[in-house]
């Protein structure tokens, strides 16, 4: 059977077609449709020929074969040393092999490249930092996603991700409404605490427009009030689009490009809509990568960068804090032992690693504040990154993956992580739920509404 | 034989080494795309050229990096090797009288002594390569006979050279060996992974403009390889 | 007074003595009733994974689950529910308190009864994910009046004849005082108003003589009459009363002795939220010892 009627090359286009694969529970039929794909060798190795340029294809014949990578990966390290698991290893038996074969390859070879792409790199890019020859290896597994999704070798849930992306425009069935609504709502809820709070949306020419993670709409937007009472505290002139307010980009996790493409250019022309002077986004680190980083040449954007100067949650904070827009009251600063948690994807992808301990300056006791080790652009993925932590038929794998972060924060013996990243937070929630450590973790935003000062004409009156 | 190997190979390979070191390179760059690799290169150049030569110099100096200062061993006798590899076949004083012969120009010249030293300790880095291949997992999993081919290749001008140097057996003999290997090694370069003598620089610049233009390299202080 | 009741419940053991309460509101008020369950907590970041509360597994929600599970809610109410004008069963996935709120905010029913705690037990589902629990946070926010039942001892709801309003005199006790005047007409019962004088921390550190608390007693019943006498004309029965000591074991006891069958307090919400929170304030304090429901007013 060459296509399915869960498991196919088609990308998702229609609602019906999301709910349809969506009521497929488990993915069990779209995991036993997938055995029976044929694999498109024409279309693969086409493609390889349009996009696999100069750089790849160098970084694929250069590997000296050295091993040198194999202790920067985590995933190496915590499943026993095994061989297999050596980025170069990973990346030549895999992507190597199809250019090889010039994409003559079976069922059960793309099988093995999907748990391998998936399952065996989190796209951290560590690696690439310990290559003499500066080969990064998570760029191609980033690029052989691309080929696995395109010949619907896809995880299930990173299917249906993608096709979110295409319904919605969100990573969950979050409409434009319900995303206004639940705003509005949030500071309803808390505009007696935080009188004059409010949220504007699509206001034009604002200093700030803020864009968050569907996740925080769908399943707790208390993390939207916070956002607003940050912004409402520092006297920031903000706004949320009604439209184009969604940073994250499953399909990036997925390799689905077009999506990609889709999903960005819906925040990129809210920017051009409202013409705000900033974007700023919310806690997540690979929302950052999607819109920031990567986006921009989805988009065919020649200079690299949004259509407004966009910047991570920690720039905003730590800006704020610098210049004083927010207060830290010294008397309620972390006095317990507490670590970071350096996101891949706007840490080492992004040089924000100064900016973070910035903010711990300010809102940690001095002497309180522990580095992991490694720290900054060297650390280890929180063990979820990549989509790893969302793929059901590799929970095994990524639970045994979340133990380099688990003996990382046993080691550091500090109490709280602070974990400015949807992803690392959810991969250390899940580490405590697996492990029991007695870890506590947690965003920054809700620690900063619990320590700032509230200026006297914010205060609610008695 | 001799004669062969001195005139016309000696200008064959020469040649097809140096253009075919330029080719590479030239194509490496033009194949470059802003769009595919995602890294806008055109339009950062001063920040793109500054990370790619940090992240080529940093990986210069032995011990210079974090990946160099996790592997002290493989970093001992990888600049065992890669050291005497570049610097004797360019600077040994015979090299070089051979190169006034041919073309009228020479080189600065190694003390000999000092020669002797970087031709062996090429030698006993390349044994403990081959042996690294061959001891650890992690190594032996990634290596396939095309490696140990390479490696030999690129020892074997080394080998005979010293053979040759302290005249065991028939000094002739060796010396045109000598010279049919290293002849060999330069037409191999840039048609084998050798070609990674260039491409070395290539790959370094490449992910230096990646980070510094597009992964943080205008944030904070940049990379800290 | 009461059309629309929406009652959140675990659909476990725990919250069948708030789900008595509900029900017996349901058939006095005639009410519409909506069973409202969350029965899963998200896991796994963006999958369709949910932790379900009661089995504690992981599971994968489809529409099949749901209907199993709202299956599962008819049997365990299927007594109760004969006794019901009209109902509906409402099941959905997330965050407790949040979906709880988020339910109230698009039927915005007329009184929000909430069932029993799932427990001390330390990995209760529920609780793991988010800090404070999930009376906390609905208390908290709640757009409309909150009744919960945490002791099997408070699960009467019969024909209310005395219903005890504590005050503390913030605006937010205002409004919860309308509901009680509201609520005692409509019952034609008996309202009694109380104020505790908190004497453990007013004075941090320093004893008051008695002189000072009977001063302040008086000053306070003085205040009581000040700020509600205008409003309880038509009420036949009631009465002031000021007691001093923690505050909330003050109200507690009192409702006791004066056979309350309902206590009505404000929620406050400037008070939460840090990590002491946890141990309560006071209405989370009554809410847990009181041996009658209570009613917790927040606008």
């Amino acid at each position: 059977m060459p296509e399915g009627k869960y498991c196919n090359k088609k990308p998702i286009e229609t609602e019906e077609e999301l709910k349809e694969l969506l009521g497929d529970t488990g993915g069990k039929k779209y995991y036993e449709e997938m055995k029976a794909l044929d694999v498109d060798s024409e279309l693969l190795w086409k493609t390889i020929g349009n996009t696999l340029k100069s750089r790849t294809k160098t970084w694929l014949e250069i590997c000296a074969h050295c091993g040198m990578c194999a202790d920067s990966c985590f995933l190496y390290l915590i499943n026993d040393r095994d061989p297999k698991q050596v980025p170069a290893y990973k990346i030549q038996s895999t992507l190597g092999e199809i250019v090889k074969r010039k994409g003559k390859v079976d069922n059960e070879f793309m099988h093995m490249v999907m748990e391998t792409a998936w399952a065996k790199c989190t796209c951290c890019n560590r690696c690439g930092m310990y290559c003499p020859h500066g080969i990064d290896m998570g760029v191609m597994f980033g690029y052989l996603r691309g080929l696995c999704y395109q010949q619907g070798f896809v995880p299930w849930e990173l299917k249906i991700g993608a096709g979110m992306h295409r319904i919605y425009r969100a990573q969950m069935d979050v409409t434009n409404e319900e995303f206004v609504e639940t705003f509005k709502w949030m500071v309803e809820e808390y505009e007696e605490d935080y009188p004059g709070l409010e949220v504007s949306v699509d206001k034009e020419g604002a200093d700030i427009l803020y864009t968050v993670n569907a996740r925080e709409v769908k399943h707790y937007p208390e993390d939207l009030a916070e956002a607003a009472i940050l912004f409402h505290l520092a006297g920031e002139n903000w706004t949320v689009p009604s439209s184009g307010w969604e940073q994250t980009s499953l399909s990036m996790f997925a390799g689905d490009w077009a999506a990609c493409k889709m999903q960005v250019e819906s925040v990129y022309s809210a920017m051009e809509r409202l013409k705000p002077k900033r974007m700023v986004g919310t806690e997540c680190g690979h929302a950052h990568r999607a819109t920031v980083i990567e986006g921009p040449y989805w988009a065919g954007r020649s200079n690299g960068k949004p259509p407004v100067e966009s910047i991570h949650y920690v720039e905003w904070l730590a800006e704020a804090l610098r210049e004083g827009k927010l207060k830290v009251d010294p008397a309620k600063r972390i006095k317990k032992k507490v670590t970071l948690q350096d996101s891949c994807n706007y840490i080492r992808n992004n040089g924000l690693k100064e900016i973070t301990r910035e903010i711990m300056s300010y809102i940690v006791e001095p002497g309180y504040f522990i580095e992991m080790t490694p720290n900054k652009e060297h650390n280890f993925c929180c063990g979820g990154g990549g989509g790893f932590n969302g793929i059901g038929i590799f929970r095994p794998q990524r639970n045994k993956a979340l133990i380099t972060k688990r003996d990382q924060l046993i080691n550091s013996g500090a109490e709280l992580v602070i974990s400015p990243c949807h992803n690392c937070w959810d991969a250390i929630r899940d580490l405590e739920d697996e492990y029991k450590i007695g870890i506590k973790w947690s965003f920054l935003k809700p620690l900063l509404v619990s320590m700032v000062e509230i200026p006297e004409h914010l205060k609610p009156k008695e | 034989m001799y004669k062969f190997l001195t005139g016309p190979m000696f200008w064959l390979s020469l040649c097809i080494c140096l253009i075919g070191m330029i080719v590479r390179f030239v194509l490496y760059f033009k194949g470059l795309s802003w769009q595919l690799d995602r890294v806008a290169y055109k339009a950062y150049p001063v920040q793109g050229f500054k990370g790619a030569m940090n992240s080529i110099l940093k990986w210069l100096i032995p011990f210079g990096t974090y990946g160099w200062r996790k592997q002290p061993f493989m970093t001992v006798i990888f600049f065992g090797f890669h050291t005497g590899a570049i610097l004797v076949p360019l600077f040994l004083p015979a090299h070089n009288l051979f190169l006034k012969e041919k073309i009228g120009i020479s080189l600065i010249t190694l003390n000999p002594v000092f020669a002797d030293i970087l031709t062996w300790s090429v030698i006993v880095s390349a044994f403990f390569l081959i042996l690294r291949r061959i001891s650890l997992p992690e190594v032996r999993i990634l290596t396939t006979a095309y490696d140990y081919f390479i490696l030999l290749l690129s020892m074997a001008p080394f080998i005979t050279g010293l053979i040759a140097r302290y005249e065991i057996g028939s000094y002739s003999f060796w010396l045109t060996a000598h010279i049919l290997c290293g002849e060999a090694l330069l037409i191999a370069i840039p048609f084998t992974k050798r070609s990674h003598i260039v491409l070395f620089f290539a790959s370094r610049a490449q992910l230096g403009m990646d980070y510094a233009i597009k992964r943080g390299g205008m944030k904070g202080k940049g990379m800290a390889w | 007074m009461f059309k629309n009741i929406l009652f959140a419940t675990s659909a476990t053991e725990a919250s069948d003595h708030a789900a008595r309460v509900a029900f017996n509101m349901a058939q006095i008020y005639d009410a519409k009733i909506c069973i409202f369950h969350v029965l899963g907590v998200p896991t796994r970041g963006f999958s369709q994974l949910v932790m379900d509360v009661k089995t504690k597994e992981k599971v994968e929600i489809d529409d099949e689950y749901i209907a199993w599970v709202e299956e599962e809610i008819k049997v365990h109410y299927s007594k109760q529910l004969k006794t019901a004008k009209s109902f509906n069963i409402k099941v959905c996935v997330g965050f407790p308190h949040r979906e709880i709120l988020r339910e109230a905010r698009i039927s915005a029913p007329d009184i929000i009864v909430l069932g029993g705690s799932t427990g001390n037990d330390e990995d209760s589902v529920y609780k793991n994910s988010t800090v404070g629990s999930t009376l906390q946070r609905v208390a908290k926010a709640a757009p409309c009046p909150l009744l919960v039942v945490n002791r099997p001892a408070a699960s009467f709801w019969g024909g209310i004849s005395k219903v005890v309003f504590g005050t503390d005199f913030s605006k937010a006790s205002d409004a919860a005082f309308k509901f009680a005047v509201k609520l005692t007409k409509n019952r034609r019962c008996e309202l009694n108003i109380f104020h505790a004088l908190d004497i453990s921390s007013m004075h941090m550190g320093r004893l008051l003589t008695q002189d000072e608390i009977e001063s302040q007693i008086r000053e306070s019943l003085r205040r009581i009459r000040g700020r509600y006498i205008d409003e309880m004309k038509e009420i036949k029965d009631y009465s002031f009363d000021v007691w001093e000591g923690l505050p909330y074991i003050e109200i507690v006891k009192y409702a006791r002795e004066k056979h309350a069958d309902l206590i009505v307090m404000a929620h406050h919400t400037q008070k939460s939220s840090n990590e002491d929170a946890r141990l309560g304030s006071n209405i989370e304090q009554v809410i847990v010892r009181a041996g009658c429901p209570v009613i917790s007013i927040n606008k």
